[in-house]
């Protein structure tokens, strides 16, 4: 063995004792100064190159490079070694408990009775309907007069409906959408397709159904050839739509001073489903009655200067508080004007 | 209406089971409300006999009662009540009956022992009648069990009945709804009078007003002899809840339920010279009704009268002076027929609402007057031994005409949208007693006078479809059109759910305030009558104005969470407000408003609690019209109740008053009871809706990156920040494309009075780069005009 070639087999034996004993990247650093710095061995090796043969010069050239890439292998390694580790640590330090509560921003709802009504007229939106609000303060003609509930009624009465001051009986509060019918009608020509959501009046002792303001959705539909068929066909829809799909639903007759023949919609009871025996939200009796409707008097189309030979149409009137009660149990419709953050913020959710 | 089974099966058979019956009605528009069967909650009540009534020792309001049930021993009771006397027979519920409410065991009522209870109509199930003791007739036998003596295995329909439907409002006329759906003949009751030919009618009659009485008859009867109604009778009435009184006012009372028809008996001793006088009270008038109350006439109401004082009120209650007593002989039987109008308003006025009233006052049949009387007289006759006179005072001018209407079947056909055939629609009407003629196609129809509800087509066309039954219409869609939500109401929609992502629950409170409300919120500072639309008629004086503001609803409902111990209360409101507009219906408007109080993040194990604060309010106003693209806010302190004097801003869009935000007033928390402070804004919605843009249209991205730059300035401390900036961006403009206020210092570092405001400044070229010497340029252009306009010197 040459005198280089010792140096060289020192030069790599030395390297690789100083890398193996490094015990951090501070020290492995150092160990690399000292192993392929200039005044490392290898590299003092290598300036005897050129003091050598050719044929040797070759051979030890060779080895020079193969203990070079040896050692810079033998760094690297370690390096990887001690980098991984370092992340080791940093990954511990900036560790989170993710566990612990997120920051929710504040979070709001909006009213059950909203919610309501928005469902029932996107319902109908999807029939082919539009949306309109009319005065809450109304006159008893639109009110009383022109739906058929002459000055005699029960219902006209100071006991019954809210007047305003100074008017005598002539200005009211209205106490249905109704009137909303001979405003529209009066107004547009047919075909007529419209919802009308809104606050009405009556003078009720308030109990856990009943107050004294609440909140109607009114529909009217007009245009030729509409027959109670259509009535039927449309509001069942609806009141499948709202209460579920597999239910049965009924018209039955009923009175109603501006719509003949008139009905009232029953939905088969969803709890019990239509077997009523003991079931509380029936009363046992299988059906929950939802709106009433009928066909629009031709006296309404006369008031209004349509043809009633050559229009017909169907309204209905329902009220939110109950489809509201009814959909999500609430057992006393006033809470629905406390607003009660225990209550309200029950009604998040797709409806 | 309590319509017995038993006594419906008088008039048709029912050959089908009652709950089926039921849904029969219910489809057919006679809706049953419920079914009772009053016996099935009954046993172990029997008749007993009144042996001996003592004082309770212990307690004044209580007897010690002697009864007798039966060959059995005597049995002791204590009661409460006092209507009925030794010998009279009650009904006994025995240690282990069975009531509706109770069951019944041994018991020591202060101290006494109660072997039993005696039953009042109420206990019994049978009648809402509290009043005392149920009195049985006279001929029950003790022993016997009351079920089977009141007929309470009965099964009784209770209905409700619809204003068109008068006709209705008795068994007979039930009966004939249900021969018409179960397709059996109505029995019409036998009504047969036997008069006496020695006895004279002494009666006179003078309708002074035949409008509000059509139709006037008075029959007489003497030989009278007033007694209690043997027991079918009493358990008749019973049956439809009413409690006998004696044998002339029960018949009144048996033909009133059966035909529908109220009748009246006077005394006739006590009618001075029989005559009868109809007429509308006089101004001032007055007289006691039969209950005992004394009240005053309105020159509307019609009346019975004699020759001076008023008898009855008509077709509402009798008097108390001309009553049938224990020693009436001689009997006047009133039978009428009443305007419906007259009697509704008078029994409104009085506030006095009898079983004649709510008949008379939905339209009574004018051609049964003639035919109740005789029914009734029939029965006195029988029952109570008169002698009817043959001679009637019938007086009706002017016979009220049957309609005639025409139907034609295709229009019938029209309306309901199916198929019914001539001949079917003809048979549904001939099953109500219509009388129908085919001709020419169409059906012409007389419509007998206990139906004034059918009056026009439709009507008929309303019972041909009810009778075919609804649920043999199709169900059909209309064509409908192109449904969708305008513009103004899906910003609405919008402006709801931003407010409700942004934190806030949406409120729904009263339309009402209270008077009071107005001064506490500075409503019509200055001239408090102004501006407010009040009710005639409120529930309470809280309830007397019409809300100009949306506050006190919301105020009520952060009081009431606070009280729950909320940690943060937001809510927000969209309605309507309402003042006078000078046109007969006053203006409404759409309001928002919103309420911010207590915590709006609670504390956590990362950050301290964060309460509401105005500037989350006023953020929550620049977040609502940016969503909506609607040009920025305009914010000016603003002065005045409900707010704090120093906390509070108006607010504008494009120069219009818009609404206002602010930290309420103290005195304003004060008043509605709330502790915390309370951040509210309130804006009205259409100057909003008004500056709604169209479908936003996209401007080229820049290309060039924009230039930033601070500047900070020192201005007196009571300067609004929003002038610097108002001036930044209108000198700045068109290369000053942003403005941000980041940073208001008041301290060591500056004067006094003064404060530091800076700001961030973006530039942009309208081509290219920003260069260096173009900043410079609107740099010196903005501090000079800052300097000039507002005194303003650039700081450091
Ligand atoms: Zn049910």
């Amino acid at each position: 063995m040459s005198e280089l070639q010792a140096l060289l087999e020192q030069a790599r034996a030395e390297g690789l004792a100083r890398i193996a004993e490094a015990e951090d990247l501070v020290s492995l650093n150092e160990a690399r100064v000292r192993t392929l710095g200039r005044k490392a061995p290898l590299s003092q090796a290598r300036s005897g190159l050129g003091k050598v043969d050719e044929n040797e010069r070759k051979v030890m050239g060779r080895l020079a490079n193969e203990v070079q890439k040896e050692l810079e292998a033998a760094l690297q390694a370690k390096q990887e070694v001690f980098q991984a580790a370092e992340l080791e640590q940093r990954w511990e330090r900036e560790r989170i408990d993710v566990t612990l509560p997120g920051a929710v921003p504040p979070l709001g709802a909006l009213h059950p009775l909203t919610k309501t009504i928005w469902e029932i007229v996107d319902i109908f939106i999807g029939l082919g309907y539009s949306v309109a609000e009319g005065p809450e303060v109304e006159l008893s003609l639109y009110n009383f007069d022109a739906l058929n509930t002459p000055p005699a009624h029960p219902a006209r009465s100071a006991q019954d409906t809210f007047y305003v001051d100074g008017a005598g009986e002539e200005v009211c509060l209205r106490t249905q959408t109704s009137p909303m019918q001979m405003r529209i009608m009066e107004t547009e020509a047919p075909p007529i397709y419209v919802v009308v959501p809104g606050r009405v009046y009556r003078r009720e002792a308030e109990d856990a159904t009943h107050t004294s303001q609440f909140a109607q959705i009114e529909g009217l539909a007009v245009d030729e050839g509409i027959t109670m068929g259509d009535l039927k066909g449309s509001l069942s829809a609806f009141a499948r739509a709202i209460f579920g799909g597999d239910l049965d639903v009924r018209l039955r007759p009923h009175y109603f001073p501006f719509t003949e023949p008139s009905a009232e919609l029953d939905v088969q009871c969803f709890v019990c489903r239509g077997s009523g025996s003991g079931c509380r939200m029936c009363k046992g009796e299988g059906w929950i009655e939802v709106l009433g409707c009928g066909m629009v008097d031709p006296a309404l189309f006369e008031w209004a200067g349509h043809d009633p030979e050559r229009y017909s149409g169907f309204a209905f009137g329902m009220g939110v508080e109950r489809i509201a009660a009814l959909a999500h149990g609430v057992s006393d419709i006033r809470y629905f004007y406390d607003n009660d953050l225990r209550f309200l913020s029950q009604f998040r959710g797709i409806a | 209406m309590r319509v017995p089974m038993r006594w419906l099966a008088e008039f048709v058979d029912v050959d089908v089971p009652v709950d089926k019956l039921a849904e029969l009605l219910d489809l057919s528009g006679t809706k049953v409300e419920a079914v009772h069967r009053p016996s099935a909650a009954i046993g172990g009540v029997v008749v007993a006999e009144v042996l001996g009534i003592t004082q309770h020792p212990n307690a004044d309001s209580l007897t010690l009662v002697d009864v007798r049930a039966g060959s059995g021993d005597a049995e002791l009771v204590v009661c409460g009540a006092r209507n009925f006397r030794v010998g009279d027979r009650v009904p006994l519920a025995q240690v282990g009956a069975r009531l509706p409410e109770m069951e019944i065991t041994e018991r020591k009522i202060r101290g006494e022992t109660s072997r039993g209870m005696l039953c009042s109509a109420a206990e019994l199930g049978v009648s809402a009648d509290h009043s005392g003791i149920l009195v049985l007739p006279n001929d029950a036998a003790p022993g016997d069990d009351v079920v089977d003596l009141l007929g309470l295995d009965d099964t009784i329909l209770e209905l409700e009945i619809t204003p068109n439907r008068p006709d209705c409002m008795s068994i007979v006329g039930v009966a004939r709804e249900v021969s018409a759906i179960l397709g059996n003949d109505l029995r019409h009751p036998l009504v047969q009078v036997e008069t006496d030919a020695g006895v004279a009618s002494p009666v006179r009659v003078d309708v002074q007003d035949a409008t509000g009485c059509p139709r006037y008859l008075a029959r007489y009867i003497e030989g009278v002899k007033v007694a209690r109604s043997p027991a079918w009778l009493t358990t008749r009435l019973l049956s439809v809840g009413v409690r006998a009184v004696s044998n002339v006012v029960d018949v009144t009372n048996l033909v009133l339920f059966e035909l529908g028809q109220p009748l009246h008996a006077f005394d006739a001793a006590n009618v001075p010279d029989q005559h009868i006088i109809v007429r509308r009270a006089r101004r001032g008038e007055g007289m006691t009704t039969l209950d005992g109350h004394e009240r005053t006439l309105h020159p509307d109401d019609l009346l019975i009268a004699e020759k001076k004082e008023p008898l009855a009120i008509a077709g509402v209650m009798g008097g108390g002076d001309s009553e049938v007593s224990d020693e009436t002989t001689a009997v006047i039987l009133e039978s009428a027929h009443f305007q419906p109008e007259s009697i509704s308003f008078t029994s409104r006025r009085h506030g006095l609402r009898t079983e004649a009233s709510a008949r008379f006052e939905r339209g009574t049949d004018p051609d049964l007057v003639s035919v109740a009387a005789d029914r009734a007289a029939s029965l006195i006759a029988d029952l109570a031994g008169g002698r009817v006179a043959p001679d009637i005072v019938d007086q009706y001018p002017s016979p009220i005409e049957r309609a005639s209407i025409t139907l034609r079947p295709r229009r019938a056909e029209q309306v309901l949208g199916a198929p019914l055939g001539i001949d079917q629609q003809a048979s549904y009407l001939r099953a109500l007693e219509l009388e129908v003629v085919e001709s020419d196609g169409a059906l012409q129809v007389q419509v007998p006078l206990f139906r004034p509800d059918l009056k026009r087509e439709i009507d008929l066309v309303e019972e041909v479809g009810r009778l075919a039954g609804f649920d043999r219409l199709p169900n059909t869609l209309p064509p409908g059109r192109t449904g969708r939500l305008d513009r103004e109401q899906r910003a609405e929609r919008a402006i709801r759910v931003l407010l409700a992502d942004l934190g806030l629950h949406e409120a729904w409170t009263s339309s009402f305030m209270a008077e009071v409300d107005l001064s506490r919120l500075g409503v019509g500072r200055g001239d408090p009558a102004a501006g407010v639309v009040r009710l005639a008629n409120p529930m309470s004086e809280e309830e007397r104005c019409l809300r100009t503001t949306l506050l006190p609803g919301l105020l009520r409902s952060v009081a009431l969470n606070e009280r729950q111990r909320a940690p943060g209360v937001a809510l927000f409101e969209m309605a309507r407000v309402y003042e006078p507009s000078g046109e007969r219906l006053p203006r409404e408007a759409v309001v928002l408003a919103g309420v911010l109080s207590g915590s709006r993040r609670v504390a956590s194990w990362d950050s301290p609690e964060e309460p509401w604060d105005l500037f989350d309010a006023k953020g929550i106003v620049e977040a609502l019209f940016a969503s909506l693209g609607l040009p920025a806010p305009g914010f000016s302190q603003a002065q005045g109740l409900p707010f704090h004097p120093t906390r509070a801003a108006a607010i504008s869009i494009e120069g219009r008053s818009a609404g206002a935000v602010g930290e309420l007033h103290p005195q304003t928390l004060v008043a509605w009871e709330i502790e915390r402070p309370v951040i509210a804004f309130e804006l009205a919605l259409a100057p909003l809706l008004a500056t709604l843009g169209g479908k936003p249209k996209v401007q080229e991205l820049w290309r060039f990156p924009s230039n930033l730059f601070d500047i900070a300035i020192v201005v007196d401390a009571v300067m609004a920040s929003s002038e610097p900036s108002r001036i930044i961006r209108e000198v700045g403009a068109p290369e000053v494309v942003d403005v941000r206020l980041f940073d208001v210092y008041e301290g060591d570092q500056i004067p006094a009075g003064k404060k530091s405001l800076a700001y961030a400044l973006e530039l942009r070229a309208q081509e290219g780069t920003v260069t260096d010497a173009m900043a410079a340029e609107v740099r010196d252009r903005i501090v000079g005009a800052l300097a000039a306009r507002l005194g303003a010197e650039l700081r450091g």
